[in-house]
């Protein structure tokens, strides 16, 4: 014993702690540090769900005794239980046991793999280091995110109250129109009493007295100038596919009567009154229903547009307004996808037509983020039937962009949309949880 | 995959077809596929009705040798002549050819399903006379007895009657002829006439023997002259079917036999048919057909061909089993009638018969379009017996490589490497173990094989890296149809070399499929074959590695505007027309494919095909599965009997789409369908293209927990599985078998197709019906016991047990008598448990023994060859459970241990020791005394080495 220098002893005390520890490690392999308490050396180990006791030898030797796994923590033996990685420098985490010593590294410190093939390195500080900046650059994002959404919501409530005037103004307008429809339908009436006129005096044979009761009653005809205009105002608003109809009829009467107010008698006898079914013709000229579609046109479409789109929800600070009446555009493979929140979205292949993948349906996102998934539905119809579906994930960004399109089954698309006005707050809680 | 799908891509020419398509309802257009009625041969031989032969044996003409007889045979109608050759074929089968004497050129005759010449046995004459020749078939007093007047065959052991061939009286065959009303006929006829007299006035003068020949045979001169004018039928040498006109230049030569199965009445096999497990009866509707078609949205419960063929029927009852393998390659029917009709005509020559008209009998009709008879009549007597001569003919299942036994993840189609990897992820998030996932045609560059989307699978090393390093596999699809492009390598390739099919006219075939117009390369050919092979070369494929394996679709082949979905049977390959090889296409595309995976590693990885097409010997080449089904309750009962039935002949690796390819299934009938596809040979999820996503996460956690449950047993059998598989290589025995397999004398268990058994151990009743609240499943073997797997209840065989069942059901029973070795560590992969523990499963029966075996090798290589294996036996008697190795010559080492023995149906014992070659030690145990199972605790002994556990 004398022999030994202070050195060589210094070794085997080493050596002694080393083994120690290398047994303690063993013990105690797979657990996190709220977990040690349970695993106290002791005589016996009592399983975590109180189901069994057995001796404390039996705690990760590769046989599972615990029905909760708890006896198993660092090896692969219960197939219910989970292995804690430390991975120091990056963020902790549990793995099911089944990973341990199965030759693929799941820990970034390389624990799970202490008896396997798998030549595992400990990349836990590259990946904190990665991580950190991801999150630092995240954080930005989010800080100017929130900035940007912030001005925003400021034009959103400008934009807001701009659209309830607008909204207003045709509310009145349509008042009007109510007013001059109540005219018309008194003409209307005339106009009909006309017609029956003109009819009972064809069907008597008398053909020639046919144009003289039209020339009496020329004033009634000049009308439909008037109403044309009517129509050239309904126009203006945009109003679209229910009133072409008549918008039609009414073109096409006014251009036969020389195209407003002037009006050519002879040359609409010659052109039109002879070869013509003139009756027909005034018949629907005088329709009276053509003449209320028109002016429900108006007074419905545009008012309802408006109002529709008011109605929408755009987010608790209307922050998701700005978005309505913009489009956004995402080439993927071969073809082009087109995103207008709160309207439709479409794809375009490089060759062929454009398809409806969805018009607006809703907010979709879970209660605690409603407003972090949009639904487009009813699109084009589907071969095996059902229709084009689309939904929108919305995520921070300091831009507002299309991000991303899958198509993961037939007719069901999945987008990505970055808009800074899905920045929330809440983000800035994550983080890297360091334990260096 | 369905071939109608590409019509909406075929523009607006097919609009019209399309929405017929579409108007139809769910089911297959039966319009689109022959009847007998329509198919010309079938039409014909169907409306010859039983009675008298017009077919004589001439005695005379007989030659035995050690190996064979030869016999003439004559049509008293037309005078043509047939030759019959008799074999003795070692392992109890009989073989009978009859082709005809002097064809007018060679009739087909399949090559490449037999593994070898069958090696014979000795043939001895027992008596003969004016009426016929008694053969003895070697041992256990079998003999074959040859009527002359009618012909016919009888094969007879003791005093029974085993098999009576044209009983019935429905031989027959179509002799090749010249086209009478056309002009080539008179001018070669004429021709043919001259020719032949200068030959015989050549063979007199130099062959004096074969003029002595001739003159010695009376009836031959006389025959030429009495010869009947042919009566010449619609459909003979022409034939139309919708659009389609089949040229048919050889004219009419079908054949037809029949065969009487005294004593019978259960028959089965002849896959591939979406019908129940026994076969019915066809007297009232269309026989059974088998042509490889590619079948839009197949109708269950019928007799209609679908993608596979093996002409292989197995007759059993009580008494013996026996089969009969009809080697031919063309459109085959086979009627199936049950009656005492023909009995009497077995009275006339065989007084001794039993005789009593009560006895059942089946009669089967083979009838094909051409080719040759070749039959092969295996005679039992056990069901063992008869997959074994099957076996000896055909060959065993391809030993495939463990992984491939694992889950394989699926779906028509997995769109880009991205969606690889979240699915991939998906697995891991969820903790599901898979082993393989799929990629359907959509990968490729416009659906050229051998390459990959330049922008969705732009690096696909990279990918299959990615799976690689999580010890998994992938398998991308190739199909046989090839695109007509000339900046196709392949195409220009198989173009330049001549190796496509060519058509009628002798250009290339071309036809529709999924690239659009495409060719065909004649797999029939062994150059063409090795050249595929090689395309599998990774100097070749591009992107492949050693964990990318391959599955051949639309093999039929599938040719969406060809006659009944498929090729011009006067299509060409070489020399012979598409008509004589059509049902062998798709075996040979499945086979040049497994080469060409073999061969990339110079011979030392198994390979793993899927096909779905196939023939007799398929078996030898991979996987096969059921097809384009959908997602039906009813689909989920019938891949029970259909897999059943592919297993009796011969193969053994079989699935169903889990989920149903077709529709979006209920989540209750997904749930069900995993919980059935864990328990069949061939695991895999798939869907349609039109359908919504379904892997197992995607319906909430209630249902992944039960998903996960279900596959994750079936990684705790992976290694009994395996086994199971190495057995069937082996002997041919199926790995997934109906019951009366295991208890052929016990009828309750003839008919039964909603159970089956895995091996011999493993009794399966899936709940395949919808909101089943219990199932009653039979227990066979009245002398057995039976332990649920789940709860060790035991329970009594020989019974009807009415089993309760939730959604977690998977009513599945260890037979006492069994050891049965699990893993119960189920990891990410098959592969990551390679060197686990294992749990021993000793299931005792009321003797209190217990059998089992456990099979050990590396998993993916041919080694086993150099036997580089482990094969144990475990046995359980007087309280001592050994192990002994079963190849004391093999070489191999396991790091796996016994971690666990689990002994059902046992007592308490005082003591537990373990002795091995170090010695002895106690273990320590748990003793449940309400289900008595006794569960000792962590052994440790290398499950490789001897040991004996003893229970005191």
């Amino acid at each position: 014993c004398s022999f030994l220098s202070s050195e060589m002893r210094f070794h085997i005390i080493i050596a002694a702690f080393l083994w120690a520890a290398f047994v303690e490690s063993r013990k105690i392999r797979g657990i996190s540090s709220s977990y040690k308490r349970f695993y106290r050396e002791r005589k016996s180990f009592l399983c975590i769900d109180g189901s069994k006791m057995i001796p404390f030898e039996q705690v990760n030797d590769d046989y599972c005794d615990c029905a909760d796994g708890s006896d198993e923590p660092g090896t692969s033996a219960c197939p219910r239980g989970r292995f804690y990685c430390t991975n120091l420098g990056f963020r902790p985490h549990y793995i099911p046991s089944s990973r341990v010593n199965d030759g693929i590294c799941d820990c970034c410190d390389a624990s799970d793999e202490y008896n396997s093939h798998a030549r595992c390195q400990n990349t836990c500080w590259n990946l904190g280091q990665k991580e950190r900046a991801y999150v630092e650059g995240q954080m930005k994002t989010l800080d100017e995110g929130l900035r940007l959404k912030q001005q925003l919501i400021e034009e959103g409530v400008l934009l807001w109250r701009e659209k309830q005037a607008q909204l207003r103004e045709l509310q009145r307008a349509a008042e009007d129109l109510q007013i001059k429809l109540e005219e018309h339908r008194k003409r209307k009436h005339e106009a009909d009493r006309l017609k029956e006129q003109t009819l009972k005096a064809l069907k008597a044979g008398d053909k020639g007295k046919a144009p003289s009761i039209f020339r009496t009653h020329f004033k009634t005809f000049a009308h439909f100038a008037e109403l044309f205009q009517f129509t050239q105002l309904g126009r203006r608003f945009g109003y679209r596919a229910a009133s072409i109809s008549c918008l039609l009829s009414l073109t096409g009467a006014t251009t036969l009567l020389g195209g407003g107010h002037q009006m050519d008698l002879s040359k609409f006898q010659n052109t039109l009154w002879d070869n013509f079914h003139c009756f027909h013709l005034v018949g629907s000229l005088l329709d009276y229903t053509n003449v209320k579609l028109s002016c429900n046109c108006i007074e419905h479409y545009d008012n309802f547009d408006l109002q529709k789109k008011l109605e929408i929800d755009y987010g608790t600070d209307w922050e998701y307004l700005f978005l309505n009446g913009q489009c956004y555009k995402l080439k993927v493979y071969e073809y082009m996808y087109t995103l207008c929140p709160f309207n439709m979205v479409s794809q375009k292949s490089t060759a062929g037509t454009e398809v409806s993948l969805g018009l607006w349906g809703m907010w979709a996102g879970p209660a605690k983020n409603h407003y972090s998934q949009m639904v487009y539905e009813n699109g084009e119809p589907c071969w095996q039937g059902g229709s084009r579906t689309t939904s929108v994930t919305m995520t921070c960004g300091t831009e507002t962009a299309l991000r991303s399109v899958k198509e993961p089954s037939k007719c069901q698309y999945i987008m990505d949309f970055e808009t800074p006005v899905a920045c929330q707050p809440v983000l800035k809680q994550r983080g890297v949880h360091s334990e260096l | 995959m369905c071939c109608w799908f590409f019509l909406r891509r075929m523009g607006p020419v097919l609009l019209l077809w399309l929405a017929v398509c579409l108007s139809g309802s769910w089911a297959v257009d039966k319009g689109n596929f022959k009847t007998c009625d329509q198919s010309a041969f079938c039409k014909r031989q169907r409306a010859m009705k039983p009675g008298e032969s017009p077919y004589r044996a001439l005695l005379e003409t007989m030659e035995l040798t050690n190996t064979r007889l030869t016999l003439q045979l004559i049509n008293d109608n037309n005078k043509v002549r047939l030759l019959l050759e008799l074999y003795r074929l070692q392992g109890n089968i009989t073989r009978v050819k009859i082709n005809e004497l002097k064809p007018l050129k060679p009739r087909y005759e399949v090559p490449d399903v037999l593994i070898r010449e069958p090696p014979t046995e000795p043939l001895s004459l027992l008596s003969q006379d004016e009426n016929g020749v008694v053969l003895s078939l070697g041992a256990e007093s079998q003999r074959v007895i040859v009527s002359a007047r009618p012909f016919r065959l009888d094969i007879v052991e003791g005093r029974d009657v085993l098999m009576s061939l044209n009983s019935r009286g429905l031989l027959s065959f179509e002799h090749l002829r010249m086209r009478k009303d056309t002009f080539s006929y008179k001018v070669t006829s004429t021709v043919a006439s001259v020719w032949d007299n200068i030959k015989r006035v050549f063979s007199s003068q130099a062959d004096p023997e074969a003029e002595n020949k001739e003159g010695t045979d009376p009836a031959n001169p006389a025959e030429t002259v009495k010869e009947e004018e042919e009566k010449v039928e619609d459909g003979m040498w022409e034939e139309t079917f919708k659009s389609h006109t089949d040229s048919k230049p050889s004219g009419p030569s079908a054949i037809s036999l029949d065969f009487s199965l005294p004593g019978v009445e259960h028959v089965y096999g002849i896959p591939e048919h979406a019908d129940t497990l026994k076969l019915k009866t066809t007297d009232s509707g269309d026989p059974y057909r088998l042509y490889n078609l590619d079948v839009f949205q197949y109708e269950l419960y019928n007799p209609m061909a679908l993608y596979g063929a093996v002409p292989v029927m197995l007759a059993h009852n009580t008494q013996r089993t026996m089969g009969i393998f009809w080697l031919n390659a063309a459109e085959t029917w086979v009627d199936i009638s049950s009656n005492t009709a023909g009995k009497t005509v077995f009275g006339k020559m065989l007084d001794y018969v039993q005789g009593s008209s009560e006895t059942p009998q089946t009669d089967v009709r083979w009838i094909s379009e051409s080719g040759i008879i070749d039959v092969f009549l295996m005679l039992g007597p056990t069901p063992r017996d008869v997959f074994s001569q099957y076996a000896s003919l055909t060959g065993t299942q391809a030993f495939p490589p463990l992984a491939s036994l694992g889950y394989h993840q699926c779906r028509w189609n997995y769109n880009d490497q991205e969606d690889v990897r979240s699915v991939d992820a998906g697995f891991d998030e969820h903790d599901i173990p898979y082993d393989f996932i799929w990629l359907d045609i959509e990968h490729t560059d416009g659906k050229r094989y051998f390459t990959w989307d330049p922008h969705k699978f732009a690096s696909p090393k990279e990918m299959l890296q990615g799976l690689l390093d999580k010890k998994r596999k992938m398998v991308a699809i190739v199909d046989p149809h090839i695109k007509v492009d000339t900046n196709y390598k392949i195409h220009n390739e198989i173009r330049s070399r001549g190796f496509y099919v060519k058509n009628k006219d002798g250009g290339d075939y071309e036809g529709w499929c999924w690239p659009g117009n495409a060719g065909y390369p004649d797999f029939t050919r062994p150059d063409m074959r090795a050249w595929w092979a090689s395309q599998f070369g990774y100097d070749q494929y591009e992107g492949a590695m050693e964990n990318l394996y391959t599955w051949n679709d639309m093999n039929e082949p599938s040719v969406f505007n060809g006659p009944e979905v498929t090729m011009h049977k006067d299509a060409m390959h070489e020399s012979w027309e598409h008509r004589e090889v059509h049902n062998l296409y798709g075996l040979y595309v499945h086979r040049a494919t497994a080469e060409g995976l073999t061969e990339r590693s110079g011979g030392v990885e198994r390979p793993f095909v899927l096909t779905r097409a196939f023939f007799a010997g398929s078996q030898r080449y991979g996987a096969v599965w059921t097809g384009d089904n959908a997602a039906e309750w009813d689909h989920l009962k019938i891949s029970i009997p259909m897999c059943l039935s592919l297993g009796l002949v011969g193969i053994s690796f079989c699935g169903a789409d889990v989920g149903g390819f077709f529709k979006s299934p209920s989540t209750e009938l997904l749930v069900r369908w995993y919980q059935t596809g864990a328990y069949q040979p061939f695991f895999r999820a798939h869907a349609h293209l039109d359908t919504p996503r379904r892997e197992p996460w995607l319906f909430g956690p209630e249902n992944t927990a039960l998903m996960r449950e279900a596959i994750r047993q079936r990684y705790t059998f992976l290694p009994y599985w395996y086994q199971l598989f190495y057995l069937a290589y082996h002997t041919g025995e199926p790995v997934m078998r109906p019951l009366w397999v295991e208890y052929p004398q016990d009828p309750a268990t003839f008919a039964l197709d909603d159970e089956y058994l895995l091996g011999r151990d493993l009794l399966v009743h899936p709940v395949t019906e919808e909101g089943a609240r219990g199932v009653t499943a039979y227990l066979p073997g009245k002398h057995e016991v039976w332990f649920d797997i789940h709860t060790f209840q035991k329970h009594n065989g020989g019974q009807n047990l009415y089993i309760p069942v939730t959604m977690s059901s998977i009513p599945v029973f260890q037979r006492g008598g069994s050891i049965i070795p699990r893993k119960l560590r189920v990891r990410r992969s098959s592969t990551c448990m390679e060197h686990d523990p294992y749990t021993l499963y000793v299931a005792l029966d009321n003797q209190r023994t217990a059998e089992g075996e456990l099979y050990i090798d590396d998993g993916h290589t041919f080694n086993y060859e150099k036997k580089e294996l482990i094969h144990r036996k475990f046995s359980f008697a007087n309280g001592v459970l050994s192990s002994v190795d079963l190849e004391p010559n093999a070489q191999f080492t396991t790091k796996s241990w016994v971690e666990r023995i689990i002994i059902l149906g046992a007592s308490k014992p005082s003591m537990v020791t373990l002795k091995t070659a170090d010695g002895e030690n106690q273990l320590e145990f748990d003793f449940d005394a309400s289900m008595s199972v006794l569960t000792i605790r962590k052994p440790g002994m290398n499950v490789g080495a001897d040991w004996t556990v003893t229970l005191q």
